[in-house]
């Protein structure tokens, strides 16, 4: 049972990892905290749902149709709204109440949509278990490790290795200079909040297939992902893959090893004890500190 | 003279407020917007004087809401103690409650504060379905009793008046604590910490006071809410709800007299309005809040301001 417990914690802490790495990008680039990510979650299982099943598309065509899509979303979004409140003299909190109010109409879209019940995704692969010995394990969630892991890596490439990704981190260290030096800060902050909306849908299309699709999916593991950036190191890429194993493993162990009901209850209560004891994180991201 | 025209002012208006249930024909269902509305506002008091005053942002006022609630209803339904006295205590335990939660709490600021209220809110809420002998668990508690006074028992429609009088209690208390000393700590704190700190003023301890002091109205609000509706049950407390307070506050002004009684008003008449879409109704509620948020960053009462500004200028020109 520990091999398939593992697992399932690996993947679950592949997403919180992703939505963490989310969070962190959109903190570094502009400051800002966003509480849609759950959401985009949600949209982007439904559309992956949708072109899979319904639409009948190869799997890897559904899940990049569906990428760049809600990639051009995130991008929208910060275009617009995002400027738009904080051009009207709007703060963060604005923002934060905003990327609410979007989460609360995304879900309530969906739910018009696609309605409210659960909705499954058909098999992808033509074996339905893998075995391993004495264990079964649904090689959705392997494939659903494979994704994250090569999500993680393309975007440390993206990231260190390209000239884009590198101008989206100088713009993030410091906006003043890396506009002094020709970066397109703007472009970069759009980019940022569009990165995350598409990790976000990858996480979505990861764990469509295992757990199910249905409007309410993304509203916890959105908080989640915040505790996989905190415990990692809000902003810090690696931390925020580090933060959302821990989570995993945390919250799966507990479900598995204690009681299911009591798994976020102690996710949460992680998520606060490194909150007051260590914000800054595994990797000691500096935060604001009165 | 100012003094006592705001005096006769505040007392007109508590006239109107008693005298309202008569004069629309005791029309059950705006009774119920109304009481509702009132217990709103006592809790928009608390977060307004937690963000609006000391500047601490706090997604996670439905915790006290919860404690002062359940605290309440479990007091009078399994151990048969007076209504009143029970309600108390649903505020005194919320105020000690936020007091020890705020200690290794209140030195965080902005977002990482933020997170952990939206924590402790989640946290609650987690603690309420899990201990299913105390509170319940999803079934929640029932027949809660409504307060009486000798032999005369409440019901829907005069509780409107113990709401009322409630408000009325919240909004003077207030007032006393923005004109002290603790008021002016509160703000100095919101402007400048270190500033303020640098003064000598004892940052760590205004921020529990505050803390405390916004658990103790949000605390009462969620008893008064208990024993009105006579049911609560772990949905009421989510995460949804303390984005209730905050969208109220936000959205009314933060800081003012008035601002969280219209953010309070407004946000449970338009809860109450969108009721009538049906599956739209979230969507809506959503679109709303980011509109509103967009165009009134100051709240309605920088709408308001805005407006005397404006008509104040259009009145200078015709004069010339």
């Amino acid at each position: 049972m520990f091999i398939q417990l593992l697992i399932g914690a690996i993947m679950l802490g592949g997403i919180y990892g992703l939505l963490g790495l989310g969070y962190g990008i959109i903190y570094k680039t502009s400051g800002l905290l966003t509480f849609a990510q759950g959401e985009v979650l949600m949209i982007g299982a439904f559309l992956g749902y949708t072109f899979f099943k319904l639409f009948h598309m190869p799997f890897l065509v559904a899940l990049l149709a569906t990428v760049v899509i809600m990639f051009v979303f995130g991008f929208v979004f910060e275009k617009t709204i995002i400027r738009t409140i904080l051009g009207g003299g709007g703060s963060a909190i604005h923002v934060v109440l905003a990327t609410i109010g979007i989460s609360i109409a995304l879900q309530n879209l969906a739910a018009i949509i696609w309605t409210s019940e659960i909705q499954q995704f058909p098999p992808i692969f033509k074996v339905e278990y893998l075995e391993f010995g004495t264990v079964k394990v649904a090689p959705e969630s392997i494939s659903g490790i494979v994704v994250a892991l090569a999500s993680m890596v393309l975007l440390h490439l993206f990231m260190n290795y390209t000239k884009i990704g590198t101008a989206m981190r100088a713009a993030a260290q410091d906006s003043n200079a890396a506009n002094v030096c020709g970066i397109n800060v703007s472009f970069s902050k759009g980019l940022s909040w569009a990165i995350s909306s598409a990790l976000a849908a990858v996480s979505g299309i990861i764990i469509g297939p295992v757990y199910g699709v249905y409007m309410l999916m993304g509203a916890l593991i959105g908080l989640k992902g915040f505790a996989a950036a905190v415990i990692g190191g809000y902003g810090n890429m690696y931390g925020a893959i580090l933060g959302g194993m821990i989570v995993g493993v945390i919250e799966t162990m507990a479900a598995g090893y204690l009681s299911s009901s009591y798994k976020d209850f102690i996710a949460f209560f992680v998520f606060i004890v490194f909150l007051v004891i260590k914000p800054t994180g595994i990797f000691n991201e500096k935060i604001i500190e009165s | 003279m100012a003094r006592y025209k705001n005096w006769l002012i505040a007392l007109a208006f508590i006239l109107v407020f008693v005298g309202l249930p008569a004069w629309v024909g005791n029309n059950a269902y705006l009774m119920l917007i109304l009481s509702l509305s009132g217990i709103f506002v006592i809790a928009s008091i608390g977060l307004d004087l937690l963000f609006g005053y000391s500047g601490q942002i706090s997604i996670g006022q439905a915790a006290f809401y919860a404690v002062g609630a359940y605290t309440s209803a479990i007091l009078t339904t399994k151990l048969g103690i007076n209504v009143w006295l029970a309600m108390l205590a649903g505020g005194v335990l919320a105020t000690v409650f936020a007091a020890l939660v705020a200690l290794p709490i209140c030195k965080l600021v902005h977002m990482f504060l933020a997170l952990v209220t939206i924590g402790i809110g989640e946290l609650t809420h987690q603690a309420i379905i899990n201990l299913p002998d105390l509170t319940g668990s999803f079934t929640g508690v029932r027949a809660i009793p409504m307060p009486r006074i000798g032999d005369y028992v409440f019901n829907v429609s005069s509780y409107y008046y113990i709401v009322l009088a409630v408000v009325v209690l919240s909004l003077l208390v207030k007032q006393r604590i923005v004109d002290s000393r603790i008021g002016r700590a509160f703000i100095a704190i919101r402007e400048n910490t270190d500033a303020a700190n640098a003064m000598g003023i004892n940052v760590t301890y205004y921020k529990v006071v505050a803390f405390a002091c916004s658990a103790a109205f949000t605390g009462i609000a969620g008893a008064l809410y208990a024993h009105y509706i006579g049911f609560i049950s772990p949905e009421s407390f989510t995460l949804d709800q303390s984005v209730l307070f905050l969208t109220a506050v936000l959205c009314g002004g933060m800081g003012t007299f008035v601002g969280p009684i219209i953010g309070a008003v407004v946000i449970t008449v338009i809860n109450e309005a969108i009721q009538v879409l049906g599956s739209y109704q979230m969507l809506v509620y959503g679109i709303f809040i980011v509109v509103a948020v967009i165009y009134v960053p100051e709240g309605l009462v920088g709408v308001v301001k805005m407006i005397q500004r404006h008509l104040l200028k259009a009145v200078n020109r015709v004069a010339d």
